[in-house]
């Protein structure tokens, strides 16, 4: 987990507009406020200049996840075809969805639901299975479990071995120049 | 009355009649950035003239058969004119399957054969299964085998004892070629040049240049050492499809260690990425994914199956699959289970000449057994029977 450093501001005295520059000026974030009969005070988190957020176990595994689905797509740009411009009254164009070719009427009578059935997704088809409910083994069961070997570490800006890891985000690192470009590109960038 | 075996990859179909030889073909559609409209079926793409930013259209998906438009697609450029002009009511089929594949793929499947496409018969079997029967015909003094089938998608173990597949022992690591060229796109992009686009042309990188380290913190060692000492860097020149159409690995005398290259060529300078991107087949722990590799799944299977069978699984251990081509792949697995095994059961790894079309090999022998007949279900079976019939004779 990662600590607060926090500073309570009593505003009872102070000009209200002199106090909220001077909370901005600190690099504070407000975490709450108060504002009542009795009290006027606020709750700052204060970051201190090299102080740089930490990230929790669930968000770095919610990276970690999200890294490798990354890697089960079969493309990274668009289809060339959706990005051409829409035909307007050139009707001779074939729908970008399908890539049939027009005035091909061979299997068109088969109707929609053959092609709505037969469009299903990997995730949809693996919940219609049902596996909770069949006996083992099945796909599920089948699946490797984990190695009893511990992880092997690497830099993940050059690859090769790495005892150290990043304070903030866990990514690995070897050496201080990896550490460096590593703050520089990829680190908290593209956090959920 | 002919038989066609298809080998029905993730990636590319083993095609071909069982009295021809075998085609290997990608099993899906292309479009270019180039030629915007035209879609590419299959070994069209020897016609893309310029496959940079090639886009991809696969009908499986974590490797089951997901999108049908596509896969008929292919299969109607497949057994058109273009290809082996099939008359189906005169051909029988025998078509590979995944393992555990989800019931409804399956009577997918034998709708599109039997009502669509409208073959005699067919049989549908795990690719595996073809293996196996493939490896008994050669070692018919086995009594067991153990089929590791490396491919696109996904790594399967399988034991087999007499033809049967255990079910118990069959275990799956989630990784294959793909995410191996997908996890080199990445690093490449990262550290080098922005290439996540490419997956045909890094795809060929990775088939190039790659390979199975022997001894890891070793190669990792030299691939830090600077210059000539630097045995595992290589220098891969890309293609810019205009005067270099193929990409190609420069040979070491040629590699310039010091300053850079005067011509005009894109160079991938790839040192640890070489075999560390392999490795992910054996410890997918380097990469996040809690599994084991193949070594330490294939000893764990064989400690699920009976003890009187596990030294003859021990001996025979057959390597398929397109993975199984990185240069050191069978070495390595030799290596890490014989010092997993116990010492005194004997270990032999075998990979086959052509671990690709091994599956389809053995599909032929079958076609060509005389027991082929009593295998197949008929396309009568099936308009009288239904799904039931298939599901009955049909081990998958």
């Amino acid at each position: 987990g990662s600590s607060v450093v926090v500073s309570i501001v009593l505003l009872n005295s102070l000009p209200l507009d002199w106090a909220s520059s001077l909370i901005q000026r600190a690099h504070c974030t407000t975490l709450l406020e108060v504002h009542n009969k009795r009290w006027n005070y606020v709750l700052l988190r204060v970051a201190e200049a090299g102080q740089r957020r930490v990230l929790d176990d669930a968000t770095r595994q919610r990276r970690l996840n999200r890294q490798l689905d990354a890697l089960e797509k079969d493309n990274f740009q668009d289809d060339p075809l959706s990005s051409l411009p829409p035909s307007g009254p050139t009707a001779r164009l074939p729908a970008f969805s399908e890539g049939d070719e027009p005035g091909k009427k061979k299997r068109k009578t088969r109707g929609d639901h053959f092609k709505q059935r037969f469009r299903k997704n990997f995730q949809t088809l693996l919940e219609e299975e049902n596996l909770s409910e069949r006996e083992e083994p099945n796909y599920l069961s089948a699946a490797a479990p984990p190695s009893s070997l511990p992880p092997r570490l690497f830099c993940s800006v050059c690859g090769f071995p790495s005892p150290y890891n990043c304070c903030s985000c866990g990514g690995r690192y070897c050496s201080t120049r990896c550490l460096q470009t590593h703050r520089e590109t990829r680190c908290l960038k593209m956090t959920l | 009355m002919a038989t066609l075996v298809l080998d029905n990859g993730a990636y590319s179909a083993k095609i071909g009649y069982s009295h021809e030889k075998v085609s290997v073909i990608p099993n899906c559609q292309f479009r270019s950035k180039t030629s915007r409209l035209k879609t590419f079926t299959a070994n069209q793409l020897d016609e893309i003239k310029d496959p940079s930013g090639l886009f991809y259209i696969l009908p499986f998906q974590k490797g089951y058969l997901v999108n049908w438009d596509v896969q008929r697609k292919v299969w109607d450029h497949l057994f058109g004119k273009e290809m082996f002009k099939v008359d189906f009511a005169d051909t029988s089929v025998v078509i590979t399957e995944p393992y555990f594949n989800f019931t409804s793929i399956q009577e997918s499947m034998n709708e599109i054969l039997f009502e669509e496409y409208q073959f005699q018969a067919a049989l549908r079997i795990n690719a595996g299964s073809l293996s196996a029967h493939r490896y008994f015909h050669e070692n018919s003094q086995e009594l067991c085998c153990i089929v590791v089938d490396s491919g696109f998608s996904f790594t399967h173990i399988v034991p087999y004892c007499r033809g049967k597949k255990m079910k118990d022992g069959i275990c799956r690591i989630n990784v294959g070629g793909k995410l191996l060229t997908n996890h080199l796109k990445e690093i490449i992009s990262y550290r080098q040049l922005h290439v996540m686009d490419e997956t045909h042309v890094i795809n060929q990188v990775k088939e190039d240049v790659c390979y199975v380290s022997q001894d890891f913190y070793n190669d990792m060692h030299t691939a830090q050492l600077k210059g000539e000492d630097n045995t595992v860097m290589r220098d891969y020149v890309l293609p810019d499809f205009s005067s270099i159409k193929k990409g190609f690995c420069k040979p070491r005398e040629e590699m310039n260690f010091t300053g850079k290259y005067k011509s005009g060529e894109q160079i991938l300078r790839l040192a640890n990425e070489r075999f560390a991107v392999p490795e992910m087949l054996f410890h997918p722990s380097d990469i996040g994914i809690q599994e084991m590799g193949i070594p330490e799944a294939l000893v764990n299977s064989i400690n699920n199956m009976p003890e009187e069978m596990q030294p003859h699984f021990y001996k025979n251990i057959v390597l398929t699959g397109g993975n199984t081509l990185f240069p050191g792949f069978r070495d390595r697995v030799y290596k890490e289970v014989r010092s997993l095994a116990p010492t005194d059961f004997q270990v032999s790894v075998v990979q086959p000449p052509n671990p690709i079309s091994y599956p389809w090999e053995g599909g032929k022998l079958l076609a060509e057994n005389p027991d082929f007949d009593e295998m197949v279900v008929t396309r009568e079976d099936y308009e009288e029977n239904g799904h039931f019939i298939c599901e009955e004779k049909f081990d998958i």
